[in-house]
């Protein structure tokens, strides 16, 4: 089956260039080996689901490629080229990667404009906020995305919904070529998740590069080009999304570790 | 005037038992005149506990405040009474803008009132001791208090000690570093060492120059917090700073100046305090740290940070300023006026507990 998988990966159609590769990634925490031996491409203009179990290694795998972790072991390429992955900042503003997280951390007392420039604000003679010009730049990304959200409202008053689209309308904002989400449905409404589905959807459609990780093996499903399968730290397979099914891709997470169908 | 009228009229017809003719006919002639006045109380009660930080809610107390001043003494609302209330407590004005970068950021300066007080005897020990001049004087005071300002920063940011802990070892601290200064003594000019500073206290057209101080470092800070870039890090820190560290806020290094602005604040106070009162003793201002962390919570800016303003900390200390002139005034004991303090701030702790219930 997963001979199968990967052979349609390697002959897949739609998807482009590889935007960012990671190649024999490591990352352990003590005496557990958390990343272990982890390469995967990520092509330009694609959806890519990333699942697996809990502790499988998919958190850490984002903690690296977002700058918040350091790998022990192994490289980055961005466009081809090898790059180091320092810090949350550098990783957005150098490799164009948007992270939205789980938890959807933002400053609640600041304004959705605010939140969405804040560390990238733009100014006005040298030391002055260009409120004015951020607060209708974010009004237009926000229209883009066709939502109701005032860009002067203060984020305390946003549902966990609407402040999922701040986050991902940050990267829009900037242009960002990836944009990572971290369990988009975990902090909303089950009743929203559909919406997170419509949007990444609409990023693709935007040529956006999006590497989804979650839980819910359905949504992963509804959305994704191809998806990659955690365990026990290593990636156990990279499959076109055609042809996988949750079955499938349970088996995929639980039976590696049980003792290997895959290698 | 519409307010109060319609406001004598709506609990006049509410209050009538059983609904006799007459404020039947006054209910019916006024028409949407109670709910209009529900609804000013109503907009009025919002901005008394409305959103924290709020600086309408500041303004509002103040006005409270010397509206019942004016009542209990009309001595209160004198010009001259007015005047120097505004000059004596220029300084205090400038210590809670202090405040209130740091308590923006969710930390807390302990440690103000040492650094106001050490910062004078520093002052006064180098143009009456040794005769430097008192420009000279004057920047020396505050870049070393920048300096401690700094150290105190890096102990938070980087040791992580809580600020807590840090700024109530420099209030311990530099109330000994006052007192080492001229071996427990105060320090007055001598007629042949002036202080040299004392223009500080005087005054250009009629308008005391502390106060054209004071008034400079409140609109300073104000731009800084609501124009400036790093007035939005100084909020998203307060308000959440793994976010803030997210988005690529470099958290340490805002902590790090928002100490250092506290303690050149408080140096600035403390050579405003010496101009002031002519003189400087190790024991002098003592409580200020509390009276500035009172006025920048009255102020409107929450103890955990991320929202307020530096006009609402400087508005709250214009309140605690209140309450120790009608102490003087009225001639109560000065203990009294621990007390008052004590009671507006729970005050103000309870109405901020209020907006959120509201809200």
């Amino acid at each position: 089956m997963t001979t199968d998988a990967s052979a349609r990966d390697v002959n897949g159609t739609t998807q482009g260039e590889p935007v960012l590769s990671v190649r024999h990634l490591v990352k352990r925490f003590g005496a557990v080996t958390a990343i272990d031996d982890v390469s995967l491409d990520v092509r330009s203009g694609e959806v890519l689901g990333i699942v697996g179990d809990n502790g499988a290694g998919k958190s850490t795998f984002l903690s690296l490629l977002s700058g918040y972790n350091h790998p022990d072991a192994g490289e980055f390429r961005y466009h081809g080229r090898p790059v180091r992955i320092s810090s949350p900042a550098q990783t957005r503003r150098e490799l164009g990667i948007e992270m939205v997280y789980q938890d959807l951390a933002m400053s609640p007392d600041l304004s959705v404009w605010q939140n969405l420039f804040l560390g990238e604000e733009r100014r006005r003679w040298m030391f002055f906020l260009d409120r004015r010009g951020m607060r209708s730049r974010a009004r237009e990304v926000l229209r883009e995305m066709n939502t109701k959200i005032e860009a002067g409202a203060p984020v305390s008053d946003l549902s966990g919904g609407e402040r999922q689209l701040v986050a991902v309308a940050r990267g829009l904002l900037f242009d960002r070529d990836i944009i990572m989400l971290d369990e988009p449905t975990a902090a909303i409404s089950v009743a929203k998740a559909d919406d997170v589905l419509h949007t990444i959807r609409s990023l693709r459609e935007r040529g956006k590069t999006v590497i989804l990780i979650s839980h819910r093996l359905e949504d992963v499903l509804a959305v994704a080009d191809r998806v990659a399968v955690f365990a026990a730290g290593k990636i156990v397979s990279v499959a076109e999304n055609e042809g996988l099914t949750v079955e499938k891709l349970l088996r995929l997470m639980f039976g590696a570790r049980a003792g290997g169908t895959t290698t | 005037m519409r307010v109060s009228t319609r406001a004598t009229g709506g609990p006049a017809g509410g209050s009538g038992p059983g609904g006799t003719a007459g404020p039947a006919g006054t209910l019916q002639g006024t028409g949407a005149g109670p709910s209009a006045a529900v609804t000013s109380l109503r907009r009025l009660w919002h901005v008394m506990v409305g959103r924290e930080g709020d600086v309408r809610r500041p303004i509002a107390f103040l006005i409270l405040g010397v509206i019942v001043a004016t009542i209990i003494t009309p001595d209160f609302i004198r010009p001259s009474n007015i005047d120097s209330l505004l000059v004596d407590n220029s300084y205090l004005l400038v210590i809670a803008v202090g405040e209130a970068f740091v308590i923006m950021v969710g930390s807390i300066d302990l440690g103000v009132e040492s650094m106001l007080v050490s910062a004078g005897m520093l002052i006064a020990w180098l143009t009456v001791f040794h005769g430097m001049p008192s420009g000279l004087a004057v920047v020396v005071t505050l870049a070393a208090a920048v300096v401690i300002g700094l150290l105190v920063g890096l102990l938070v940011a980087k040791v992580h000690i809580p600020s807590f802990v840090v700024t109530l070892g420099v209030y311990w601290g530099f109330r000994g570093v006052a007192l080492l200064v001229n071996n427990q003594q105060g320090i007055s000019p001598a007629g042949s060492r002036p202080f040299g500073f004392e223009g500080i206290a005087g005054s250009t057209g009629g308008v005391s120059n502390l106060l054209i101080i004071a008034l400079a470092v409140v609109i300073v800070a104000q731009v800084v917090m609501s124009l400036t870039p790093f007035g939005l890090w100084l909020k998203s820190i307060g308000s959440n700073e793994l976010a803030a560290r997210r988005a690529g806020i470099r958290a340490d290094t805002v902590k790090i100046s928002v100490f250092a602005i506290s303690a050149f604040l408080a140096a600035l106070a403390g050579i405003m305090y010496t101009a002031w009162a002519g003189t400087i003793v190790p024991s002098a201002v003592e409580g200020y740290s509390l009276e500035a962390i009172a006025a920048v919570i009255l102020g409107g800016i929450p103890f955990t940070g991320g929202r307020g303003t530096a006009v609402g900390a400087a508005l709250g200390a214009l309140m605690v300023a209140i309450i120790n002139d009608l102490i003087v005034l009225l001639g109560v004991p000065s203990l009294w006026e621990y007390i008052f303090v004590a009671a507006v701030l729970i005050v103000a702790g309870l109405q901020a507990r209020a907006g959120r219930l509201v809200k």
